[in-house]
């Protein structure tokens, strides 16, 4: 695997062992210190996952996150001082995919990396499923395309942009409709947690998919919340 | 508040006792005087009056000498004195006698032996007593020549009609002062209690928490200057518990602040660790061993940090629970395979699902295996999930370690408390605290027994409605 991550940590230690630890682990590592930098090095192109820090000098990673997040799907991972608070839904309402509790061990950020980067990859569901056929999928008034990985609603021509893991879980529910996945099902699948894993990143991923592909987000359509249990698409 | 009315009614009956002594000893005295000067008073008109009949009324009749009683009773000399209202008694020796009413016949008889004797010497005599049924004077005298003896009765019963009166109308001055003094002990009881009575609820208020509550001080008495030094203790106990608070805010802050700057040098320890954990093999024994011990403490280090963390944002109240439907048997088995996967569960055949928050259930219950497997080895650790209790949930861990002595039980959830220092290992004794915080952000609470044939049990009991039982009821179920 020869991805390059853009790593942006203002602390030299941890950005140092950081970027020993990954590219040991066969990445290439890219490096900025400040949010600012950081965003600066992504606009210059090539990074193929962003692995960001929340607190940062002159641009917080938010911000950086929801920058990027105009005009890029590129998987962000964030640094989380806290797994417990609202940093970690902010974080993800702010574009995030997944995020890493600060402290953390090498293996287990090198682990979430990989798990990132796989999305969309077609190695977690879509193009590399056996039983894909090439047929489009179809949910409500979208039309998914597995193999080019749009997504486009009937009657516009313009890509809906999601994000590989927002794809990754509309394809999940898509291909599963009306049937209930329990959010511990869909970590799991998407995300690649086997076990306590954070409930709170499917939600808040559904939040955005939702934002992006229901008519009215707060009374969705295509994607059913079903208390207790978990999510299913509509029939 | 029983004593107010305890001095309502002492104030009362010492007040109505002191007019009652005061009104009898006054009425007593004032009777007694005003029957005194009454009959003395009547004594001396009849005495007046006597005098002057004996020595006018009588000779003017021009009675002969030796009279007999029909001259008398010719004379009209006690028709006379009957118009007067006073009968008469004529005594003309030899057991013959002139009297105006048949009351007075056995007068003679009946008055003291002396008075007949004294009138026949020539004075004037008298006595006290009933004719008929009235309270009489009798007063005797001889007229001028010695031949009659004239006792005049006078009727004396307005003397004790009057004292009577007199009676009467101090009975009922008294019976009005009782009155008053009653009206007065109320009075001023609702005076001197009206302060108390605002101090003690002051004092509630001020027990309550409400270190801003002061007594009133409304006067310059004694109670004023007492109100006045209650409320200089209370500045000072005020003044104390604030300090004492800021002490405690700054201690709590600093914690906080230390914990958070240690973060930072932490993560990078934890990192560096991590990657020297992967490469322990490569290096030659001495090193490794070092190495091994420096990857381990790192480990230790973390943790303490961590919970510090943790507990540094219960104090400053940062923490709020997130309710979602949770099926606790699922969510123990969970637990139970991740962190030990050699204690045994059975969950229950019907599903418990409640409303609760899952991070800090796994945290309680992640605390409490570890709890266990620090202290029992891991070995015959049992959690158990009990719903039957009507409003509250068990979850109970129990291990077969070597327990915890009986007046230790209430202290294992506070703040770095390792019973066994030799056998905590790691730990910072922390957990259980950090477990029994969490626990009442969900309105639960902990508790820790002995197991039936050693060991330890701790117990998580949740209310079944937790929304409900949240401080502001905020659910933000998904």
């Amino acid at each position: 695997m020869d991805a390059t991550i853009l790593l942006v940590e203002d602390d030299p230690s941890i950005r140092e062992v950081t970027a020993i630890g990954l590219r040991s682990a066969g990445f290439t590592v890219e490096v900025a210190a400040d949010g600012r930098a950081g965003l600066d090095r992504y606009a210059a192109g090539g990074i193929d996952l962003v692995l960001l820090d929340v607190m940062l000098p002159r641009m917080d990673g938010l911000e950086v996150a929801r920058e990027i997040r105009r005009t890029s799907t590129v998987p962000i991972v964030m640094l989380t001082a806290r797994a417990d608070t609202i940093d970690v839904v902010v974080g993800l309402e702010a574009g995030a995919d997944d995020y890493v509790r600060k402290p953390f061990e090498v293996p287990e950020l090198v682990a979430r990396v990989r798990a990132a980067l796989r999305r969309g990859s077609g190695a977690s569901s879509g193009s590399g499923d056996p039983a894909f056929d090439g047929t489009p999928l179809r949910l409500g008034p979208l039309t998914i395309d597995l193999q080019g990985r749009r997504v486009t609603r009937d009657g516009r021509d313009q890509e809906i942009a999601l994000t590989r893991t927002e794809f990754d879980l509309l394809v999940d529910l898509a291909r599963h409709p009306g049937q209930v996945l329990g959010r511990d099902v869909l970590l799991d699948r998407i995300w690649g947690y086997d076990y306590l894993g954070d409930s709170r990143l499917v939600d808040v991923a559904i939040g955005r998919l939702r934002a992006k592909i229901e008519n009215d987000p707060s009374a969705p359509e295509l994607i059913l919340t079903v208390r207790g249990a978990g999510y299913k698409s509509a029939r | 508040m029983r004593w107010p009315r305890g001095v309502r009614a002492r104030l009362a009956g010492a007040l109505v006792l002191l007019v009652a002594a005061t009104s009898l000893v006054l009425g007593v005295g004032a009777t007694a005087f005003v029957d005194a000067r009454l009959h003395q008073q009547a004594l001396s008109d009849a005495a007046a009056q006597a005098t002057f009949d004996l020595t006018v009324t009588v000779p003017g009749r021009q009675l002969p000498d030796e009279p007999t009683v029909d001259d008398v009773i010719r004379s009209g000399l006690t028709d006379t004195f009957r118009r007067r209202n006073v009968e008469s008694l004529i005594d003309l020796g030899a057991g013959e006698t002139v009297k105006s009413s048949d009351a007075l016949s056995d007068l003679l008889e009946r008055l003291p032996a002396d008075v007949p004797a004294r009138v026949g010497r020539g004075e004037l005599a008298y006595a006290w007593l009933d004719v008929g049924t009235a309270p009489s004077l009798v007063v005797g005298g001889l007229a001028p020549g010695g031949d009659l003896a004239v006792y005049f009765v006078r009727d004396v019963a307005e003397i004790s009609q009057a004292v009577g009166q007199l009676r009467v109308v101090l009975l009922v001055g008294a019976a009005v002062l009782i009155l008053v003094a009653l009206v007065t002990a109320r009075t001023l009881a609702r005076g001197i209690l009206a302060p108390i009575e605002e101090a003690g609820r002051t004092a509630e208020r001020i027990e309550r928490g409400d270190l801003l509550a002061r007594v009133p001080v409304t006067s310059h008495d004694e109670f004023g200057t007492w109100a006045d030094r209650f409320n200089r203790m209370t500045d000072t106990l005020a003044d104390s518990i604030r300090r004492l608070e800021v002490a405690q805010h700054q201690n709590r802050r600093f914690v906080a602040d230390v914990s958070h700057e240690l973060r930072t040098p932490v993560t990078a320890l934890v990192a560096e660790a991590s990657i020297l954990r992967e490469h322990l093999d490569a290096m030659p024994h001495d090193t490794r061993r070092t190495a091994e011990l420096l990857v381990n403490d790192t480990g230790r280090l973390r943790d303490l940090v961590e919970e510090l963390m943790e507990l540094s944002r219960f104090d400053a109240d940062a923490e709020e629970a997130v309710l979602e439907r949770v099926d606790l048997g699922k969510l123990i088995e969970t637990v139970r395979d991740a962190r030990s996967p050699k204690a045994t569960f059975q969950a229950p055949a019907k599903p418990v699902v409640i409303d609760a928050d899952p991070r800090r259930l796994e945290r309680i219950l992640g605390n409490f295996l570890d709890n266990a497997r620090e202290h029992a080895d891991d070995k015959d650790v049992q959690i158990e999930l009990d719903p039957s209790p009507p409003d509250e949930i068990v979850i109970a861990v129990t291990d077969r370690g070597p327990g915890v002595p009986e007046d230790r039980l209430e202290t294992i959830f506070d703040r770095f408390t390792k019973v066994d220092p030799s056998r905590s290992g790691g730990s910072s004794g922390l957990g259980l605290a950090i477990a029994a915080e969490h626990a009442a952000l969900m309105g639960g609470y902990l508790q820790a027994m002995d197991r039936d044939g050693g060991g330890l049990r701790i117990e998580l009991i949740l209310p079944k409605d937790v929304a409900r039982s949240l401080p502001s009821g905020d659910a933000s179920a998904t």
